[in-house]
């Protein structure tokens, strides 16, 4: 079950670059957030109740629900649908896409290191990259948002990857990271698309040299 | 004693933003910032060690950082009143009240003993300086405040995966500074080596240095001046005394000599980074920026080479934060009397501000290490170094990059100071009053410099001491 929700989350990853319509970027949070809520159920079961229901409401409220939610509000109140440019773009995304699962799988067969789960180490750096090559190679900051959010979703792997004996702190760490990508989901996206009317990253360039 | 420092930094951030009139926000500014040189002065005369808290120490690392802030903030704060004259009142205490979070979000910085709670509170600083570039409220601010939250949220998150690596270490029990200093000995070296540049990336953008470096450059254009003085300060010695403290974890394992390697590199690209960019760009802001950007890479190369350097980092540190406030401070005179920050419009600022122009040329020879810079003490002890260990292409590389600073530098302040303006600008009424804490500055960097007190330098040789015994 636990490596079906992996495998599951590594084919959002590589569907990732090869999409580009905003509405299944956002479906693919979504549904990351579900994986994400399931594999700390399945994973998380021996810790402390409390944390266990801290992570479990953390995951499903934000990642799941509240996450996707405001991601589909922005697409419908700034009626934007797809990333401007088409095909090359999407080439070179899925071409660095793959590089990085190489990379990811190369780095976790090297570092096999027994103080945490190697499986969950590799697809969370492969999640990181993944984030990190949406946020370089597309334009769009809907994209770039998305990208955090994929990064995001990595980091909340990768703290399952090292241990399961999460302590306090690290969840509130966790909550703190949301709250950043509410508020820049919630206010700055927005107010962004209300003073600019194409919200491409070519339109954010007043301030340089 | 922390924690009621902690406590009434949110109950006088919130008086701010709830006083009704212009005169008692003000004063509860003013208060705050005594309370806070209190508080300082407190923790240094009641001896350091361990708070009451769990997760903060009384360190000289953190205690002299926090003197610096405690120092430097009250003068920005001063600054800030005076130049912030267009905007309305709920911006000025919005402003005032961020200013007050971010000290106390810093100080959390400074005083941590555990590698999650440096990360939360680092966090923290993002929220506040967003909401301090966001100030004037301009399609430009929108763009950085978007560019400063989405790179700097990339970059700790950058970073929280090298926090959680150093967790998995310790299997999640042990995330004080010492204990991971205990568990990195025995740990996977390739697991320690990701961990490092995981952090190093992730902290670059508070720092100010390779690779996340232009996040800061473009917080300091945007927000107004006064702000800029402590971004360019304060926050970059925040991210400073981060990557320091994990640093001296990475020195107990066997990946130390790498770890050092890492800090020399991008040390050296960021001194790239802040000679070429010094050299292209035009607003005087972002040419200070990028001047801090230079400044950090000297420091990051000081601790990667060890010895007696890392006393010189911790020196080259702290007088730039109090030489680059002072300029900061000044450029906000100076922007005011033109009207903006284009360095090729301005010009003949000897005949608007004279001592002002006097306090940039004097401001901008120290922060070039002319005597009696705290910084020619620290780059000469610097090169000391390289010169002993036999780094003589490193040493070259320095000096020919440090050279084309020089003159970058001095050609702009040169052209401020008595080209021909472009724009007509208007003549300083100000009077003394924002000149003395300026003077006052630079005067403590010149004590710094030349008469360095025993117990400041017995301070600076125990904060570095844990890195020079190791390296």
């Amino acid at each position: 079950m636990l490596l079906g929700l992996i495998i599951l989350y590594v084919v959002t990853l590589v569907y990732l670059p090869i999409t580009e319509r905003f509405r299944n970027y956002t479906l693919i949070i979504a549904l990351q957030g579900w994986i994400l809520l399931g594999i700390a159920l399945l994973k998380l079961h021996s810790v402390n109740p409390w944390e266990m229901v801290f992570v479990v409401t953390e995951t499903l409220v934000f990642k799941a629900l509240i996450v996707p939610y405001i991601l589909l509000r922005t697409i419908r109140r700034t009626k934007i649908n797809r990333i401007a440019a088409s095909g090359k773009s999407q080439f070179n995304a899925l071409v660095l896409s793959i590089a990085a699962l190489v990379a990811s799988i190369t780095v976790t067969y090297y570092i096999a290191d027994p103080a945490m789960d190697i499986v969950f180490f590799g697809v969370a750096l492969y999640a990181l990259l993944s984030g990190l090559i949406l946020v370089t190679v597309r334009k769009r900051i809907f994209s770039h948002m998305v990208g955090f959010l994929v990064l995001e979703n990595g980091v909340f792997l990768f703290s399952i990857a090292v241990g399961v004996e999460m302590p306090v702190l690290i969840n509130i760490a966790i909550l703190l990271d949301i709250l950043i990508s509410v508020l820049m989901l919630g206010v700055f996206l927005t107010k962004i698309g209300g003073s600019m009317k194409n919200i491409d990253s070519d339109n954010l360039t007043s301030i340089k040299d | 004693m922390l924690a009621a420092y902690f406590i009434l930094t949110v109950i006088f951030a919130a008086g701010v933003l709830i006083a009704r009139r212009g005169r008692a926000m003000e004063w509860l500014c003013g208060v705050f910032y005594v309370l806070q040189a209190g508080f300082g002065v407190w923790v240094i005369a009641s001896g350091l060690g361990q708070t009451q808290l769990d997760f903060f120490t009384f360190d000289v690392t953190g205690t002299l950082f926090f003197a610096l802030m405690g120092i430097v903030a009250p003068v920005s704060f001063g600054y800030g009143l005076w130049y912030l004259d267009r905007e309305t009142q709920g911006q000025r205490q919005l402003y005032n009240a961020l200013l007050i979070l971010l000290c106390g979000s810093l100080a959390g910085v400074y005083f941590s003993n555990n590698i999650a709670v440096s990360w939360i509170f680092l966090e923290a600083t993002t929220l506040c300086t967003a909401g301090i570039i966001y100030h004037r409220r301009t399609p430009r601010s929108l763009e950085a405040t978007w560019k400063y939250i989405f790179v700097c949220s990339v970059g700790i998150a950058v970073a929280y995966l090298g926090v959680l690596l150093f967790g998995g270490l310790s299997h999640g029990a042990d995330l004080s500074y010492s204990g991971l200093a205990a568990s990195v000995p025995s740990a996977n070296p390739l697991f320690l080596q990701l961990a490092f540049v995981f952090i190093v990336a992730g902290y670059s953008c508070k720092l100010e240095v390779f690779p996340l470096y232009t996040i800061g450059v473009d917080a300091n254009m945007a927000a107004p001046a006064p702000a800029s003085a402590l971004i360019s300060t304060i926050l970059v010695n925040g991210g400073f005394v981060s990557l320091f403290r994990v640093y001296r974890v990475m020195l107990n394992s066997e990946v130390a000599p790498w770890a050092a390697n890492v800090l020399i590199v991008a040390g050296i690209l960021s001194v790239l980074a802040g000679a070429v960019f010094m050299r292209r760009t035009n607003h005087f802001k972002r040419f200070l920026s990028y001047s801090t950007v230079e400044n950090m890479g000297i420091a990051l190369i000081a601790l990667g080479l060890g010895g007696a350097a890392v006393f010189a980092a911790i020196l080259h540190v702290a007088g730039h934060t109090l030489i680059k406030s002072v300029l900061f401070l000044q450029a906000s005179r100076a922007g005011k009397s033109y009207g903006h920050y284009q360095v090729a419009r301005m010009g003949g600022y000897m005949q608007v501000n004279r001592a002002g122009a006097v306090v940039f040329i004097v401001a901008g020879l120290m922060v070039l290490a002319f005597p009696p810079s705290p910084l020619f003490v620290s780059e000469l002890l610097i090169f000391r170094q390289m010169a002993i260990q036999e780094k003589w292409l490193l040493l070259a590389v320095v000096v020919i990059l440090l050279c084309s600073v020089m003159y970058n530098f001095a050609r702009n302040i040169v052209r401020l100071c008595y080209n021909t303006p472009r724009t007509v600008p208007q003549r300083e009424k100000t009077g003394y009053g924002l000149l003395v804490p300026a003077l006052v500055l630079l005067g403590l960097a010149v004590l710094l410099g030349v008469f360095q007190p025993h117990w400041l330098t017995e301070w600076i040789h125990t904060a570095a001491s844990a890195v020079q015994n190791i390296s």
